[in-house]
C-alpha cells in the first residue's frame, strides 16, 4: 500500500506538533477526525500488514507455479517459473514490498497473456487470485 | 490566520468598492480537498445598505489531489448560477499571486445547510427520497445545457461524440502512468477492458461535472438541495460520465443499488433520462460505471504519491490513497471478473 504505516504516521505526528487549530476551530476537527481514523486503521494494519504481504506474495507465487505450464511463451514461462520458486527476503514490510511489486508486474504481464490467447480458465484463475488481493487489502474503518 | 484576514479584507475593498468592509470570522473549513477552503463574513455598504455576507475563499494549495483548474471551476459556478441551478453566487476570481500569495476565488456561502457524508449509511436520513430526486433532476439539466448558449463551450475536454470516451480515457491513464508508484495489476486490468470495449459515441457533448455525487452537493433541514460544489474536474463530454461516477459503489453507501442512501439506480436512471431527454442505456452506462472506479483510483493514486512525497500531508490524502483506493480495487476486480466469465 501506498502511503506506507511509517509514512502516515510520520507524516501525523508533524501535524500534531505544528498544531491543528491554528486554522480555525471546524478544520482542526474534521482533520482531527480523519486522524483517528487513520490511527485506528494504522493500528490495524500494524497488526496484519506482514501477514497481508506475506499471503498475497505466496498467493501469486502458487498462481504462478500453476500456470506457467501452460504458457506457450518460453520466456514468460521461465520468468514464472523462477518468481514462482523465490521467497521473500523477510519479513520486513519493505522486502516483501520489494517482492510484491515485482510479482505483481509479472502478474499482469501473465493476464495479457491470458487475454491474449482467449484462455478463460487461465483468466479466471487470475481474477480469482486478484480478487482475494483486492478484499484483503480492504481498510477496516470499524472496530 | 490575521495576516491573511487583513489581505482579504484590503482585496474585497477595491474589488466590491467598499472602503469600509470588514473581514471576520476567517476560519479554514474541511472539505473540497482540492483547494484550501475558508468561510468568513463580510461586513460593508453598499447602495446605502448595511450588508452582512457570508463567503467562502477557496485558494489555491501548495500542492491538491488532482491539479485542477481554478479558472474552470469560477466559470461553471458563473454559468450555472444564472441557469438558476443550485449553486453559490460566484464573488471574484483573482489569477494572480499577489492579494493572497496564490490564486483564488471567492463565493457566497449557503447558510444553514450541509453535506452528506460517505462514510454515514443514511445520510439524508428521512428526506432521502426528496434529496435522491433533485440529485438526479440537476444532474440531468446539467446534461441537458447546451455548453456555448451557457458560455462553456470552451472547456477543456472532447468535442466530439465519438472521441468522449477515449479522451477521458487517456487523462487518466496518463495520470496513472505519471503517479503510480506501486504496481496496480486490476487498475491495469481496468484500463485494457475499457480499451477493448469502447463505449457507443456519446448522445451529444454536455458540460460534465466531473464529481457529482453524494457528499459534494449542500442540502437544507428541509432536504432541498440548495448548492452543487466541488466543479473543478468540470469539463466537456459525455453525460453519462457523471452518471456513471454519481452512482459508483463508493458513494452508494450500505446498498449499492440506492446511490449515495438515496433512492433506488433504476428510479435515479428514470428521472435523469427525463431531465435531460437522453437515454441511460445499459451497455453504455457500464461503460462508463468501469471508468469511473478507474478514474475515482487515479485520483486516490495520485493522493497517494502526494502524501508519501511529502508534498501535502493533509490527512485526507493519506485516506484516498489508502481507503478509498482499495475500495476501487475491490469494486473493480469484482466488476472485471464478473464480465470476463
Amino acid at each position: 500500500m501506498r502511503p506506507e504505516i511509517g509514512t502516515i504516521l510520520g507524516l501525523t505526528a508533524q501535524r500534531i506538533v505544528m498544531g491543528l487549530g491554528d486554522q480555525g476551530a471546524a478544520y482542526a476537527q474534521g482533520s482531527a477526525g480523519l486522524i483517528a481514523i487513520l490511527l485506528s486503521a494504522s493500528a490495524k494494519e500494524y497488526e496484519r500488514g506482514a501477514d497481508i504481504r506475506f499471503t498475497e506474495n505466496a498467493e501469486i507465487r502458487a498462481l504462478f507455479a500453476e500456470l506457467a505450464p501452460s504458457v506457450a511463451d518460453a520466456g514468460l514461462r521461465r520468468e514464472l517459473q523462477d518468481a514462482a520458486a523465490a521467497k521473500d527476503k523477510s519479513l520486513r514490510i519493505s522486502d516483501l514490498n520489494e517482492g510484491n511489486y515485482a510479482l505483481r508486474r509479472l502478474l499482469t504481464k501473465l493476464q495479457i497473456d491470458a487475454e491474449e490467447h482467449g484462455a478463460r480458465d487461465r483468466r479466471q484463475r487470475i481474477w480469482a487470485v486478484l480478487k482475494a488481493m483486492a478484499q484483503r487489502r480492504l481498510v477496516q474503518l470499524g472496530p | 490566520m490575521k495576516e491573511l484576514e487583513d489581505r482579504l479584507c484590503s482585496y474585497l475593498r477595491v474589488k466590491l468598492g467598499a472602503p469600509d468592509l470588514v473581514v471576520t470570522g476567517l476560519s479554514r473549513i474541511p472539505g473540497g480537498a482540492s483547494r484550501e477552503t475558508y468561510r468568513f463574513r463580510a461586513h460593508y455598504s453598499s447602495g446605502g445598505k448595511k450588508l452582512d455576507r457570508g463567503l467562502i475563499l477557496r485558494r489555491d494549495p501548495t500542492a491538491s489531489l488532482i491539479e485542477t483548474e481554478r479558472t474552470t471551476e469560477y466559470r461553471a459556478y458563473e454559468a450555472f448560477y444564472k441557469l438558476g441551478l443550485p449553486v453559490p453566487e460566484p464573488i471574484a476570481l483573482e489569477l494572480g499571486n499577489e492579494a493572497l500569495e496564490r490564486p483564488f476565488f471567492i463565493m457566497s456561502e449557503v447558510e444553514n445547510c450541509a453535506p452528506g457524508t460517505i462514510l454515514s449509511p443514511d445520510p439524508y436520513g428521512e428526506h432521502r427520497e426528496k434529496v435522491g430526486k433533485q440529485f438526479f433532476t440537476v444532474m440531468g439539466k446539467i446534461a441537458a445545457a447546451d455548453p456555448k448558449k451557457i458560455g462553456l463551450g470552451e472547456l477543456e475536454g472532447a468535442k466530439d461524440v465519438n472521441a468522449a470516451a477515449m479522451h477521458e480515457l487517456a487523462r487518466w491513464e496518463k495520470v496513472i502512468e505519471e503517479d503510480e508508484r506501486e504496481p496496480q495489476p486490476i487498475v491495469r486490468a481496468a484500463i485494457r477492458w475499457l480499451k477493448k470495449n469502447p463505449p457507443p459515441p456519446a448522445q451529444k457533448i454536455s458540460v460534465v461535472h466531473g464529481d457529482y455525487r453524494s457528499g459534494n452537493f449542500l442540502v437544507d433541514d428541509a432536504g432541498n438541495i440548495r448548492a452543487i460544489l466541488d466543479w473543478e474536474m468540470c469539463h466537456l463530454g459525455n453525460p453519462l460520465e457523471d452518471l456513471g461516477w454519481a452512482i459508483d459503489p463508493l458513494w452508494a453507501g450500505p446498498d449499492p443499488h440506492k446511490p449515495g442512501g438515496m433512492i433506488p439506480r433504476a428510479e435515479g436512471f428514470r428521472i435523469w433520462e427525463e431531465a435531460s431527454g437522453l437515454k441511460a442505456e445499459p451497455k453504455e452506462l457500464l461503460w462508463w460505471e468501469i471508468f469511473a472506479s478507474l478514474k475515482g483510483a487515479a485520483i486516490w493514486i495520485s493522493a497517494a504519491l502526494e502524501y508519501a512525497d511529502g508534498r501535502n500531508s493533509d490527512p485526507i490524502n493519506a485516506f484516498s490513497g489508502w481507503y478509498t483506493l482499495a475500495v476501487h480495487n475491490k469494486v473493480l476486480a469484482d466488476r472485471l471478473a464478473e464480465l470476463d466469465a
